[in-house]
């Protein structure tokens, strides 16, 4: 797995969409052009404010092959880590921040006949990357965004040169029939999907009930809330002593005392921050841990996973 | 003869997948192969090769089966890539036969997008290859010896267990290459 160095970004602009929603253009500090990405790509950025440090990943929405800016679309989080906040309230043209090189792990399945995309809100963001190399190749979609309040006329409007993509507001009666969507579809369709975790899980469900096979699906998660119960990490290496708060990520307490751990996606779903655990029982909140992994307790994702014990033994 | 080479498909009897809904059998053979199924398929669409007039057919096994037969395996085929082709979701495809057969379903199943979970194979009567000959690149049928002519260059063929899953087919090498017409007596190892 490829990790560098991060590279300078100046934020060229920050429009807001909606009060909770904000777009911003990311240009290459030195000039030139950023490392290509592909579709459904994120970048992470590190942000400062003060002594907090955030690295927060968002989706890039521009074309893949656009290499002279990424542009991301933040949700303000209510109760998040606060990058969001801090986009949302602080980040102004001309700043500087850090950005990781673009990491996929949610590329387009180019074995599907047709795509049928569905989105929760603001996991639209993965598919407007997609949407311009699907059509570049031909390629049959469909894509469908449930989303309530204001983002409705703003998905409405970014969405409206694609007739493919349908907006539906979610007004609290059912916004999309899932079982009719997907019973429509014909053999080689494929299915991905972005958004919160139980507008996933029903898809999935619903899924699985018509019988439509996994290797025919495909999921992003968004970063899981790393938030808790507050616990003690013990660095074993190194005798350190972490106290972890309710707010804080364990991976993110990590990096705040100081300590130099690996890590990529912070979603628990690439598998790069993995650490051993020598005592305490994890509170597994990741996608990659095997169900007999995560029974063994001896291993635990830090991104997004906690600690049911008070505390917790690490082997870093 | 086992000739050590991991490519060589293996197959396990069949057994309905209870994860779908509507469920399609299709054999190159008159009747569906006692040991094709691990249980008989109760309830799914049976597609066979039409019995000579002469011998009236047994009823393929599951009570519940509907089915259809079909004149050639061709004419089964055309007729998979029009039914794959307004089939949705909730669909399972199962082929038994032989190989030739089974791995040219595979080819109209992938070619419509099926993929893991939606379609199962399982070799059934004659184990007889279709033979890709690395020379001049043309498919032998039925083979059912160890060493077989091209049915293009007519160059005698070492039929390996090498199978290409690209090509549908095992590999057919020379075997007189360092000895031209040194061609040792051929086996029937594919019955």
């Amino acid at each position: 797995m490829i990790h560098s160095d991060p590279i300078a970004a100046r934020v060229a602009s920050c429009e807001s969409l909606h009060p909770g929603l904000r777009r911003v253009v990311l240009v290459p500090e030195s000039g030139g052009l950023f490392p290509a990405g592909s579709a459904g790509a994120h970048i992470r950025l590190a942000l400062r404010h003060g002594d907090h440090l955030w690295r927060n990943a968002y989706s890039v929405v521009s074309p893949p092959n656009c290499r002279d800016s990424y542009t991301i679309i933040v949700r303000r989080v209510a109760n998040s880590r606060g990058g969001s906040a801090y986009i949302h309230d602080h980040l102004k043209p001309g700043d500087t921040v850090m950005v990781d090189l673009p990491v996929n792990l949610f590329p387009i399945a180019t074995i599907a006949r047709k795509h049928l995309m569905l989105a929760g809100g603001i996991g639209v963001t993965p598919f407007l990357s997609y949407l311009p190399i699907l059509a570049d190749n031909k390629v049959k979609f469909e894509l469908h965004v449930c989303c309530r309040g204001d983002d409705v006329a703003v998905f409405t409007a970014l969405l409206a040169a694609w007739p493919d993509a349908h907006v539906h507001p979610d007004d609290g009666s059912p916004a999309l029939d899932i079982g009719a969507v997907l019973g429509g579809q014909f053999l080689g369709t494929h299915l991905s999907m972005c958004g919160p975790e139980p507008f996933m899980a029903q898809i999935t469900a619903t899924a699985a009930a018509i019988g439509w096979p996994a290797a025919r699906i495909h999921q992003e998660f968004f970063t899981g809330a790393t938030s808790g119960t507050a616990f003690r990490a013990v660095l074993a290496q190194s005798g350190i002593t972490i106290d972890v708060p309710a707010d804080q990520g364990l991976l993110d307490a990590l990096e705040a005392a100081g300590i130099d751990a690996p890590y990529m996606c912070r979603g628990g779903a690439c598998g790069q921050c993995y650490l051993p655990v020598l005592e305490g029982i994890p509170e597994h909140r990741d996608h990659f841990l095997t169900a007999d992994q995560r029974a063994a307790n001896t291993a635990i994702m830090p991104c997004v996973s906690r600690a049911k014990s008070a505390t917790l033994v690490l082997d870093i | 003869m086992d000739q050590g080479i991991k490519s060589r498909p293996r197959y396990q009897p069949l057994a309905l997948d209870a994860t779908g809904w509507r469920h399609l059998v299709i054999t190159d053979q008159a009747e569906l192969p006692g040991l094709a199924f691990a249980v008989p398929p109760d309830g799914a669409e049976l597609w066979h090769i039409a019995a000579p007039r002469a011998a009236p057919r047994a009823a393929p096994p599951g009570a519940g089966s509907s089915g259809s037969a079909f004149a050639t395996t061709g004419d089964m085929l055309t007729a998979l890539a029009a039914r794959l082709a307004c089939e949705h979701a909730g669909f399972r495809l199962y082929a038994a036969g032989t190989e030739a057969f089974i791995w040219d379903a595979e080819a109209i199943a992938r070619d419509t997008g099926m993929g893991a979970g939606e379609f199962f194979m399982c070799q059934a009567g004659s184990w007889q290859r279709r033979i890709y000959c690395t020379h001049c690149q043309t498919m032998t049928d039925a083979v059912t010896t160890s060493i077989v002519p091209c049915a293009g260059c007519g160059a005698h063929l070492f039929v390996r267990d090498h199978f290409s899953r690209r090509l549908r087919a095992f590999m057919g090498v020379r075997i007189d290459s360092e000895v031209h017409g040194d061609v040792p007596p051929a086996e029937t190892f594919y019955p």
